[in-house]
């Protein structure tokens, strides 16, 4: 039983990783948390469901993907231009970016409720069965596609960041973005791209998080504290420290729930939080946002 | 930029006017609250009586709420268009209050002291409708809703009747007795295990009273798990029943956890019964990624024939409602409860005259779904002929309505 919770721990952590990652990327350029990405990864769970029930015969699940994910980024450059744009022009303190962020995470939710509140949609089944054994262990397919892809955000997110020009530029606005336009760098484009990746990531995410859960308008929030907490933990603006700590989370989430219920789980869960803040405030990464990616 | 500007607010001015149609009325083509619904049969120019109905069409219980505001909004236009209350008319004023009690209060406010209604629909949520209590005593203000949690009907340090207010379903634990009494007889169940919503007074009310039943009537109960608002996944708590393997386990929340729930079970392996509440009917059948099996809930109608089967034809086709959901039918049926109780009243506006005859004089009042409505005037609940069906799905995953189901327990 106990390696079973373990492994269910690393699924549901899986999912908190998910979102935890799109968190990250843009803290790591903008210093801010982008409470906006839950309210685009329930847009984008919208999006995938309206666009296979567009088809008689559903399309292939990567062409979906790729169809929200296209969206996604799409409507990243949208809440971008229409709530950041200007606040970042004026230089204006992190506050406004973060109340800039709440805003927009409201409006979204509020208009799918307005246009789609009426129903709960489910995605269709993409897999036989809802889970497998590996010996006597169950693993959630679901889960375990979740786990796959956020492995893969991840592998190819640190390559872009660490192995190409792009990366580079990301790395230099992150420091500093004006020292970075002395450098000839054009800051914004680099911050449009970083809106753009995390857009990418709320598209996969609104796929995956609606095919194992329903679509309904507050399906990315609800999942935004956990996702949350675990960029925190992770070291604000580390993706490898936010994969690590959001499965972590999940893992002693499960334990947690398992032996002490699920109404005393959340005194302790985040006791642990504040003690592992107040001895390790840089959080699983050890670096604080301001120095790195 | 300025483009920029005027299209933002064009979009925000369009969001703000789709946001407020929550707190309009709509049926009969007639918007904004207050506005009165005419008759066709000479109710336009008497004094309308004017009600309010106050239901969540914007948070968490919206997906029941809508269809209940919509059930309540044809029950007015059907009441004008049939001779409205002894003739006159019947202005109906909505409002929202989002499942929290705190707005549930101002809505009530705003419905007695500035609309001047003189009755009120409830919703089918116990937080709000418990907040109301002395409120609608001390104006006298008879509320008929779905308030299912016994609390909001009775007090339960005495046991007396609210004087005010009114249910016009069978109550949660009556309920709850229905499918216990199911799983006992019928599907020989000994030990059970609940999963359920502590944030939720629904979900609560339905939860004890089944613990009760079965405990009183010789079964054992292997472990009562919880979850609240805030979580998304109760994958431990599911692995946790599922290695005690109870014959049965009792599912208590709204649509969307019950799905989460449901699934939860399943994908850690257990096999046994999963009895569900009433909030188990479609979309949950849609929604569930694991084979329906072994599945029953209680359900206040047989949703394929009756009024109820009219009703939503056309709520289905007036609001793109995808599936058809029980509560069209709960907004129907307290507006019929508190119409038949108007209709005797000398003045159906004074609300202590109206009062006393929902409490006396509440008799076989037709429900959407056929069955008689008859208030206990000691409860101010229907009485215990009114019962429910106990429901599966069937290989199509269509709901079938397996037994029409009466329960005279008392804990």
């Amino acid at each position: 039983m106990t390696f079973q919770l373990f492994i269910s721990g690393v699924s549901l952590g899986s999912v908190y990783a998910l979102i935890a990652v799109g968190f990250a990327i843009v803290f790591s350029i903008l210093k801010f948390s982008n409470f906006a990405h839950g309210g685009m990864i329930s847009a984008c769970a919208y999006i995938g469901y309206f666009f296979l029930s567009a088809f008689e015969t559903p399309p292939p699940f990567v062409v979906t993907v790729i169809f929200t994910t296209i969206c996604g980024v799409l409507l990243a450059l949208l809440v971008d231009t229409a709530a950041y744009r200007r606040i970042r022009r004026k230089q204006a303190p992190n506050i406004y970016y973060f109340l800039a962020s709440i805003t927009i995470a409201i409006l979204i939710e509020q208009i799918l409720s307005v246009f789609f509140g009426k129903n709960l949609y489910g995605y269709p089944a993409i897999f036989k069965s809802t889970t497998f054994n590996i010996g006597s262990i169950r693993f959630s397919s679901v889960d375990t596609l979740i786990l796959v892809v956020s492995l893969v955000i991840l592998a190819v997110l640190l390559y872009v960041i660490n192995g190409t020009r792009i990366g580079l530029a990301i790395r230099t606005v992150a420091i500093s973005p004006s020292t970075s336009r002395l450098m000839g760098i054009n800051s914004d484009v680099i911050i449009i791209v970083v809106f753009a990746i995390a857009g990418a990531l709320a598209g996969i995410s609104g796929v995956l998080l609606g095919m194992k859960y329903s679509v309904y308008p507050s399906l990315g929030p609800s999942m935004m504290i956990k996702g949350f907490i675990a960029s925190v933990i992770g070291g604000l603006g580390s993706l490898g420290g936010a994969i690590i700590a959001a499965i972590a989370l999940g893992i002693v989430e499960i334990f947690l729930t398992y032996w002490i219920g699920s109404l005393s789980a959340p005194i302790v869960l985040f006791g642990i939080m504040l003690v592992f803040l107040a001895v390790r405030p840089e959080g699983i990464s050890g670096r604080f946002a301001k120095d790195k990616v | 930029m300025k483009k920029i500007i005027a299209l933002a607010l064009s979009v925000l001015m369009l969001t703000s006017a789709l946001a407020g149609c929550g707190n309009e009325t709509k049926p009969g083509g007639t918007s904004g609250a207050g506005t009165t619904q005419p008759g066709s049969q000479g109710t336009a120019n008497l004094e309308p009586i004017k009600i309010g109905s106050i239901q969540d069409t914007s948070g968490g219980a919206s997906l029941a709420g809508q269809p209940n505001q919509w059930g309540v909004e044809y029950a007015v236009r059907w009441i004008n268009e049939n001779g409205g209350i002894n003739g006159r008319p019947v202005e109906l004023y909505s409002r929202d209050c989002q499942n929290d009690a705190e707005v549930g209060v101002t809505n009530y406010r705003e419905l007695v002291d500035e609309a001047g209604v003189c009755a009120i629909i409830g919703p089918p949520l116990s937080n709000p409708a418990s907040a109301w209590v002395e409120l609608a005593t001390e104006d006298k203000i008879p509320i008929v809703g779905h308030f299912m949690d016994e609390v909001c009907t009775t007090d339960p340090d005495t046991g007396e009747a609210y004087p005010y207010m009114f249910l016009a379903e069978p109550s949660c634990s009556v309920q709850s007795y229905i499918l216990a009494e199911y799983g006992m007889n019928e599907l020989n169940v000994k030990t059970v295990a609940t999963l359920y919503n502590t944030s939720n007074a629904y979900a609560v009310a339905h939860e004890g009273p089944f613990v009760n039943y079965v405990e009183a009537n010789g079964g054992q109960v292997l472990a009562r798990e919880t979850f609240g608002w805030t979580d998304t996944d109760y994958t431990a708590q599911a692995q946790k029943i599922a290695a005690l393997n109870p014959d049965a386990v009792l599912l208590c929340d709204y649509c969307n956890q019950m799905v989460t729930a449901y699934d939860n079970l399943r994908d850690a392996g257990y096999t046994g019964y999963i009895l569900g509440a009433n909030t188990m009917y479609p979309p949950f059948n849609s929604l569930v990624k694991n084979e329906i099996k072994d599945c029953y809930f209680v359900q206040n109608y047989d949703l394929s024939a009756g009024t109820i089967a009219d009703l939503l034809d056309i709520q289905m086709k007036e609001t793109g409602t995808d599936y058809p959901t029980s509560n069209v039918g709960f907004g129907w049926d307290a507006c019929m409860v508190l119409f038949n109780a108007m209709k005797q009243a000398k003045d159906p506006t004074d609300g202590e005259e109206v009062r006393q005859i929902l409490e006396n004089n509440t008799k076989d009042v037709e429900s959407a779904g056929g069955a008689k409505i008859t208030i206990d005037p000691s409860t101010h609940r229907p009485t215990r002929d009114m019962g429910m069906y106990i429901a599966s799905y069937d290989e199509d995953v269509n709901v079938d309505c397996l037994v029409y189901m009466t329960s005279d327990y008392n804990s």
